[in-house]
């Protein structure tokens, strides 16, 4: 099982002095920030915090721009490196608001990352079945949503973990699926590599805490890390006093 | 009016056009009958089921007294300068007659092709087609020639009839050459309480494709129609339709999804409601892919009843960066990522054709797409 006590495995994600800028406004400040395999960070804050900003320039999206610091895949820097590669070298993430593929199927995707023989588990997983010759987020619902966002991730088991509010909007049931999905995801040996995967969720409710064993929380306050420390905690004083860095 | 009998085979095809026709949905057998024209000659016209005929139109109207009234009924040969060019310069037109029997259901399609096999050929084509009261039936047709043909000419007349309470699912695949240039004129009466499903592909390169259509539909008729075009490097394509809801209760519904891969494409569309409680929708979508080509799209609604109900939607751009990022962010590159996009942007409604030939022309289309793109 994903391991609830804070493990200490190789850096996976290292983030240092990173500032972003969309257009002309810089929306994070010169962020540090590191992940080692085995661990699940949370990011907590207010809308427009810089949550998903993060994330997105982590991931490599557009428009996100990197104006200073650096972002290190495994020690190594993703400057000038494009979003497939990001992914090819081991992201994965799921999007909070996905954009509609009209006439692409499920089945589609799978094939074309020649990975069709893990959608089959996958969808079983995220109670997904059926949904092979749906085009992607066409008509879902924004619960299916949100599992297919979670499913997509087991067509490549990605060793770092982006969720960009996985549990969003979806009923008690199935945020214990995308849970227990999640929880797979982070399983070691769930990648290819020997390390056990790593995970950044955004959350703007923390309930995910209630499904996953987050180790370490972190708080944005208008584009700069404020605060990072024990997980529970800092959900258990944001909960208290607001999104405030604790003393 | 009554046609009779299957038709027996006259075959001239040999294999070399069997497999080039293959390639637009042509197959041996599992069709009620079919049609081919070479160049400017008919090379085959068949039927195996007693219900459907295709003839040549020669012998039809030799055949068949009431089809002379038929003729240019739908379309004046003094219509425009090309029709009247055309009409003037051949007076043994080539083409095929198709027949439907009153209330026959025609399981297996009729299949109908044109080829132009030799270099700078001009052909000219008239076709009449007739479904009568109550009768089912499935059309595939197409167009393609050898590789070795680049220039040509094409240009085709339909007529088509489609009768009272009929039900007709139609699905046209075009290849033609490189530096070819076609123009077809087809205009469809759809009666009263019929149905028409209308499927059109075009796909490959060609330099100048030209099609204007006219629909008519009558009381509580149903037109539907669905378009794939792609327009590669050095292809024009230029598209007029009107479809006339002059019939109570006439329902139209268009979609053509277009994609200027380095060529041009024009789509003017006009919905005309002619008629009380008639309803139409028009949707037109064009995806603009690199620098070169553009994409000109016109979409026109003419309400002439205050109680007819026309609505449009028209969009053309570029893929977008959201959609992009998306399929990048499961690891596939760039390329293979819009690839992707703009299939599904091209994926064909399946429902909409005929289900004996919709895998084949599933198939077809998306090896063909692969090709184009």
């Amino acid at each position: 099982m994903f391991s609830e006590t804070t493990p200490s495995g190789s850096v996976v994600l290292e983030l240092v002095g990173v500032s972003v800028e969309v257009g002309d406004v810089e929306v994070l400040h010169e962020v540090d920030l590191t992940i080692r395999s085995g661990e699940l960070h949370v990011l907590f804050g207010r809308n427009g915090s810089g949550k998903s900003s993060l994330l997105a320039a982590v991931m490599g999206l557009h428009p996100y721009r990197i104006t200073s610091g650096q972002i290190r895949l495994f020690g190594e820097s993703l400057e000038d490196v494009t979003v497939s590669e990001r992914a090819r070298r081991g992201i994965g993430m799921a999007f909070q608001d996905p954009p509609e593929l009209e006439g692409v199927s499920v089945d589609a995707l799978a094939n074309a990352l020649e990975a069709s023989d893990r959608l089959s588990d996958a969808e079983t997983a995220l109670h997904l079945d059926g949904f092979r010759d749906r085009p992607v987020n066409v008509g879902f619902s924004g619960g299916e949503k949100k599992r297919w966002e979670i499913c997509k991730l087991f067509l490549r088991r990605p060793s770092l973990l982006l969720l960009d509010e996985p549990e969003g909007g979806v009923d008690l049931e199935h945020a214990a699926v995308i849970g227990d999905a999640i929880a797979l995801l982070l399983e070691p040996g769930a990648t290819e590599l020997d390390a056990a995967p790593a995970g950044l969720v955004v959350s703007h409710t923390g309930s995910i805490l209630d499904r996953l064993p987050a180790h370490i929380g972190h708080l944005l306050v208008d584009g700069r890390l404020v605060h990072s420390g024990d997980a529970g905690e800092l959900f258990d004083h944001i909960r208290r006093g607001g999104y405030r860095a604790p003393a | 009016m009554t046609a009779t009998a299957a038709t027996p085979s006259t075959s001239h095809l040999d294999e070399t056009q069997k497999a080039l026709l293959a390639n637009v949905g042509f197959i041996d057998d599992g069709r009620s009958a079919t049609g081919v024209l070479v160049d400017q000659r008919v090379a085959e016209t068949s039927s195996v089921h007693p219900d459907v005929e295709v003839l040549p139109i020669k012998d039809a109207l030799l055949r068949y007294d009431w089809l002379q009234d038929l003729m240019f009924r739908l379309i004046d040969p003094d219509e425009n300068e090309a029709v009247r060019q055309a009409t003037e310069l051949v007076d043994d037109p080539v083409g095929c007659f198709v027949y439907v029997k009153e209330g026959a259901q025609i399981e297996e399609p009729i299949q109908l092709f044109s080829v132009i096999e030799t270099p700078q050929a001009r052909q000219f084509t008239h076709n009449i087609t007739v479904i009568e009261s109550g009768a089912s039936v499935d059309i595939v047709s197409g167009a393609a020639v050898p590789e070795r043909v680049h220039a040509g000419h094409h240009l085709s007349l339909d007529e088509c009839y489609v009768r009272e309470g009929a039900s007709v699912r139609m699905v046209s695949i075009e290849r033609w050459g490189q530096r070819m240039e076609s123009e077809s004129w087809s205009r469809t009466r759809i009666g009263a309480g019929a149905t028409v499903s209308n499927t059109t592909i075009q796909l490959a390169r060609i330099a100048r494709q030209r099609s204007n259509s006219i629909t008519w539909l009558a009381e509580g008729a149903r037109n539907n129609e669905q378009m794939i075009t792609v327009a590669p490097p050095d292809t024009v394509r230029e598209a007029d339709s009107e479809i006339i809801l002059e019939g109570a209760g006439a329902v139209s519904e268009t979609t053509a999804r277009m994609v200027a891969a380095g060529g041009v494409i024009v789509n003017r569309s006009t919905l005309v409601g002619a008629a009380p409680e008639t309803t139409g929708f028009l949707g037109c979508d064009g995806l603009k892919l690199g620098d070169v080509g553009e994409i000109t799209s016109v979409p026109a609604l003419r309400a002439l009843d205050d109680d007819a109900q026309l609505s449009h939607e028209a969009s053309v751009g570029k893929i977008g960066a959201e959609k992009l990022d998306y399929v990048m962010a499961t690891g596939l590159d760039e390329e293979a990522a819009r690839d992707l996009i703009v299939q599904g942007f091209l994926e064909l409604d399946e429902q909409a054709l005929p289900p004996s030939v919709a895998k084949a022309v599933t198939d077809t289309v998306r090896a063909a797409k692969s090709g184009s793109l």
